[in-house]
């Protein structure tokens, strides 16, 4: 699959069939990328940054879907749970341990306990045989479970910290580090951090799923009898997949904390907002990683806008991009646009087009029917 | 005594909402295997029509009934004609339609009718025992559900149709070699289950409050049933709405509500592991079918 | 470089590497193997067992237990009761993954290839758990060449032909070096070419890497030509075994599979 002569050696881990983007144009247009979150808080202020490290922080929901769903085919409404788990772990370590080593530990505890649940769930699942359709029931049943229960949880205290029932728990402030070394993390800052984990976790995630790893996972989710049926362990895999994402989720509940210093069981495990990492990663491209991200950004901030301009019809206008998407680009905007720059790569732009609405204007003439709607720019001689 | 005459109207309302909620959901996922997340939506739309026909067109109740039903069943062609048929076969798109579109009813209603409706009279009066007096409602609701449950027998078992139906359950390439044409039969189911979940709404307008986004609790109570209840449809939602019912019943008397809700949900996923096959036997039906159309 | 997988069970193993148990002669051995499906009892306490080295042909009316039976073998199906014993070991409670770890491999009754993947990327996949680099390159290529794919590695798995998917499919398998191969109805809607390629392969596969098959088919042609012994299955039971010859001709046979099958000879009807 080369492309462009770009030093493919190093970047060639971070290539390959199962993801979209390959070659010099990619790798430029993802470094103007960067540059330009980067660049972000700088020209347009803290409190439009503040809003898009809300954005991003869905990015991490997104990706974690994405590489569970879109490289192992395991639909998952339970993504919020790890994360809405993690929010709260990291919440409850940061109240009891009140020290910036406490923080600094509560962090790799959050990500941990994201990646534990998701592990105790996938065992739990795949080796007790649940398949396709129950595991995305089970997981949903859970989420909602943890909601259930979140908004009662009223008086309910892990250590000294109140889980705090429907207004859930909040943090102060968070200050890393360990004795006299300590570092408070506040905007912009915080927008900084996330862009580089955002980062760091694609990237990561791109080089695993083009891996051998990533082509096995790809072959379960096409035909998962016949992975198994060439020597793979396809339980233990699917359960590795699914701890991983979970892992991610928890590294989102985190920055989720870090953005908003609280939590409440309704913005994470209520079913509606279980729902929004599938529409995120339906209409992104689920066999992509960089669709999800994408189109999370763009979705919430659509959402949010819309929430304020025209508060009753934002829900409206997802449930009719769900439609949309599944039904007009099955695969996703991502690799739609890819395919449609593949086209007119091929054809140029000019006869690219004239090619398509001839196409079109055969297809609905056959439907009428008759020899008469032929395009005379066919071959096909009518007797 | 008293208190458990309570818990027995209780127990009857609860068996019947969860039955009359499920078995178009069951209908449709039992033959079709498409999970129609907008189940709860399609119960919406036959509340919505009641309300509308009791008050906005001054019918009397049952013709307000009758009309709900028909209007869901009507919006269920349209809705597979242009949505689910263009899913078959793969499951998740449908799920991600179908949420899509519980999305747009729910915040449409919203929208179009604002955030409650009036409410429908409760017919039959009431029955005193004692201090208590309870809805005789209640038991023409359970009495209802039982009816629902033999109409569903008698269509599949009866009918033309249901026999259709059963043979593409069983074995659709078979059954389309011997001239059944399978999509009618896919037309027609996702017909007849939203034409059941329309009834559903309709007689549960005289006792809930009808809001749009009542959709909800009501299809996460369909999922728990047809879970548990397995592939029988009207054994499985028959048994499973009985026996949900009653740990329901139970539960929310002794603990309140947020624990019976947690307790059934506790339930499904546990069925869902342990017995796959659901009170009726699902797996095993689908192995049935593997095995015999290897051979 | 192994890659570790966990529960995968000697994860490099080539036919020359795997050990095997006791008693190497019999290769496949089914103790009173039973499968029932509710009340239905598909697979009746079967004794079913494949010599080393040996081509086995599997047949028997629609319905017999045929598909099942080698289901029950690959482990795709739990037995309800009864033992299988595989290269000498006891495989009755392995899941699939490990059987094929043993040396056992299948195609499918449905080509069951990777649509989406290359033809290319579809035999990289048996072959990325036992080599890497060069290695693996190596015999993706050979395996390519041996099934006749080279000029299409780049294609699109989905685009092939009926016959060159099967041709694929068997190519995967036999990646896996097995011992033992369990095709189920590798020919059926291929051309009268397209069938002597296979059996080409089968026969090739059989005289140069010591594989031994099971073949579950419906064309007695296909069957006598490239058949050591036949097994006939008949309501989830063996109903007769022995060389092609005396299957043929046994009038039993003929008689269970009420004239639907045409026998050898044919032409007399």
């Amino acid at each position: 699959m080369g492309t462009d002569a770009f030093p493919t050696g190093v970047l060639g881990r971070f290539e390959g069939p199962n993801t979209v983007g390959s070659g010099t144009r990619f790798w430029a247009a993802l470094a103007v990328t960067v540059v330009a979150l980067l660049a972000y808080p700088s020209v347009v202020g803290p409190f439009a940054a503040g809003q898009l490290t809300r954005y991003l922080v869905s990015a991490f929901l997104a990706l974690s879907l994405a590489f569970v769903w879109g490289y192992a085919g395991i639909l998952s409404f339970g993504q919020n749970a790890f994360y809405g788990l993690s929010g709260y772990a990291f919440a409850v370590v940061v109240g009891n341990l009140a020290s910036p080593l406490g923080t600094t530990v509560g962090v790799g505890v959050a990500i941990l306990f994201g990646a534990l649940s998701a592990l105790v769930l996938g065992y739990f699942m795949f080796y007790g045989g649940v398949r396709d359709v129950y595991v995305t029931i089970t997981t949903l049943v859970v989420t909602i479970v943890l909601n259930t229960y979140g908004k009662t949880a009223s008086q309910v205290f892990v250590g000294s910290v109140n889980l705090g029932g429907d207004t859930g728990v909040g943090i102060g402030e968070i200050t890393l580090g360990a004795g006299p070394a300590t570092y408070t993390l506040v905007q912009p800052a915080t927008y900084y951090v996330i862009v580089a984990v955002l980062l760091a976790t694609y990237l990561g995630l791109r080089a695993l799923v083009n891996s051998d790893f990533g082509r096995v996972m790809v072959a379960i989710r096409e035909d998962e009898d016949r992975a198994e049926m060439l020597g793979y362990d396809v339980k233990f895999r699917k359960l590795v997949v699914f701890t991983i994402g979970g892992g991610i989720a928890g590294l989102g509940g985190v920055t989720y904390m870090a953005w908003g210093y609280s939590i409440t069981p309704e913005v994470v495990f209520s079913a509606a907002a279980a729902a929004y990492p599938v529409v995120w990663v339906s209409v992104g491209g689920r066999k992509t990683l960089s669709g999800p991200i994408v189109a999370a950004v763009a979705i919430e901030w659509l959402r949010t806008t819309a929430s304020v301009q025209f508060p009753e019809f934002a829900k409206i206008g997802v449930g009719v991009l769900m439609i949309a998407s599944i039904l007009l680009l099955p695969d996703g905007v991502v690799p739609g646009l890819r395919g449609a720059s593949r086209y007119f790569d091929r054809h140029g732009l000019a006869d690219g087009s004239r090619l398509a609405i001839d196409r079109a204007r055969r297809a609905v003439g056959r439907r009428v029917g008759g020899p008469i709607a032929v395009d005379e720019s066919s071959e096909v001689v009518q007797e | 005594m008293v208190n458990g005459l309570n818990l027995a109207f209780q127990y009857l309302q609860g068996f019947s909402v969860l039955v009359l909620a499920a078995v178009g959901l069951a209908i449709i996922f039992g033959i079709m295997g498409v999970i129609n997340l907008a189940h709860g939506e399609f119960i919406m739309v036959g509340a919505y029509a009641t309300v509308f026909g009791y008050h906005d067109l001054g019918l009397p109740l049952v013709a307000s009934m009758a009309l709900a039903v028909g209007v869901t069943a009507a919006f269920g062609m349209v809705v597979e004609r242009l949505l689910i048929k263009r899913t078959y076969g793969r499951l998740f798109d449908s799920m991600v339609v179908t949420l899509g579109l519980s999305l747009v009813l729910s915040q449409g209603m919203l929208v179009l009718r604002g955030t409650s409706e009036p409410s429908v009279p409760t017919p039959f009066g009431t029955i005193s025992y004692g201090a208590f007096s309870q809805s005789v409602y209640r038991v023409a609701l359970a009495l209802a559900a039982v009816a629902v449950l033999v109409g569903v027998y008698w269509l599949f078992t009866r009918t033309e149709y249901g026999i259709r139906a059963r043979a593409t359950i069983q074995d659709e390439g078979t059954a389309r070699a011997l001239g059944v044409r399978t999509e009618r039969v896919y037309s027609t189911t996702f017909a007849i289950g939203s034409a059941l979940a329309g009834l559903a709404g309709a007689l549960l307008a005289p006792i809930v409050s009808v809001t749009p986004t009542m959709g909800g609790t009501y299809l996460v109570k369909s999922f728990v049933v047809v879970v548990v209840g397995g592939p029988s449809v009207v054994l499985g939602t028959g048994l499973s709405g009985g026996l949900l019912g009653a740990v329901d019943a139970v539960v929310t008397n002794v603990y309140g509500q947020t624990a019976g809700s947690i307790v059934l949900l506790v339930v499904t996923v546990v069925v869902i592991r342990f017995f796959q096959d659901g009170v009726t036997g699902f797996t095993d039906r689908v192995r049935d079918r593997l095995a015999r159309e290897g051979t | 470089m192994s890659e570790s997988t966990g529960q995968d069970v000697n994860v490099r193993t080539t036919a020359a590497q795997r050990a095997t148990g006791t008693n190497t002669d019999t290769l496949l051995q089914t103790d009173g193997l039973v499968k029932q499906f509710g009340g239905f009892t598909a697979t009746d306490a079967v004794d079913f067992s494949v010599e080393a080295g040996e081509i086995r042909c599997l047949i028997g009316p629609n319905g017999a237990g045929k598909s099942t039976l080698m289901k029950l073998v690959t482990g795709q199906h739990a037995a309800t009761a009864g033992s299988i014993y595989f290269n000498g070991f006891d495989v009755t409670d392995d899941a699939p993954n490990e059987r094929i770890d043993r040396g056992l491999s299948m195609k499918f009754q449905v080509p069951s290839v990777f649509e989406d993947l290359t033809v290319r990327e579809n035999l990289r996949l048996p072959n990325q758990r036992l080599a890497d680099g060069d290695e693996r390159r190596r015999r993706v290529d050979e395996a390519l060449a041996a099934a006749d794919l080279a000029d299409v590695e780049d294609t699109r798995a989905g685009d092939l032909s009926h016959g060159r998917q099967q041709q694929l499919e068997i190519g995967m398998a036999a990646s896996l070096d097995p011992d033992l191969l369990l095709l189920d109805e590798p020919v059926a809607g291929l051309s009268v070419d397209e069938r002597a390629a296979i059996a080409d392969r089968i026969r090739t596969l059989n005289e140069e890497r010591d594989v031994a098959f099971v073949v579950i088919e419906h064309d007695t042609e296909f069957v006598a030509e490239i058949a050591d012994r036949v097994t006939v299955l008949h309501q989830g039971d063996i109903f007769r075994e022995g060389p092609i010859e005396e299957i043929e001709d046994d009038p039993e046979v003929q008689r269970i599979y009420l004239g639907t099958d045409g026998d050898a000879e044919g032409d007399a009807r």
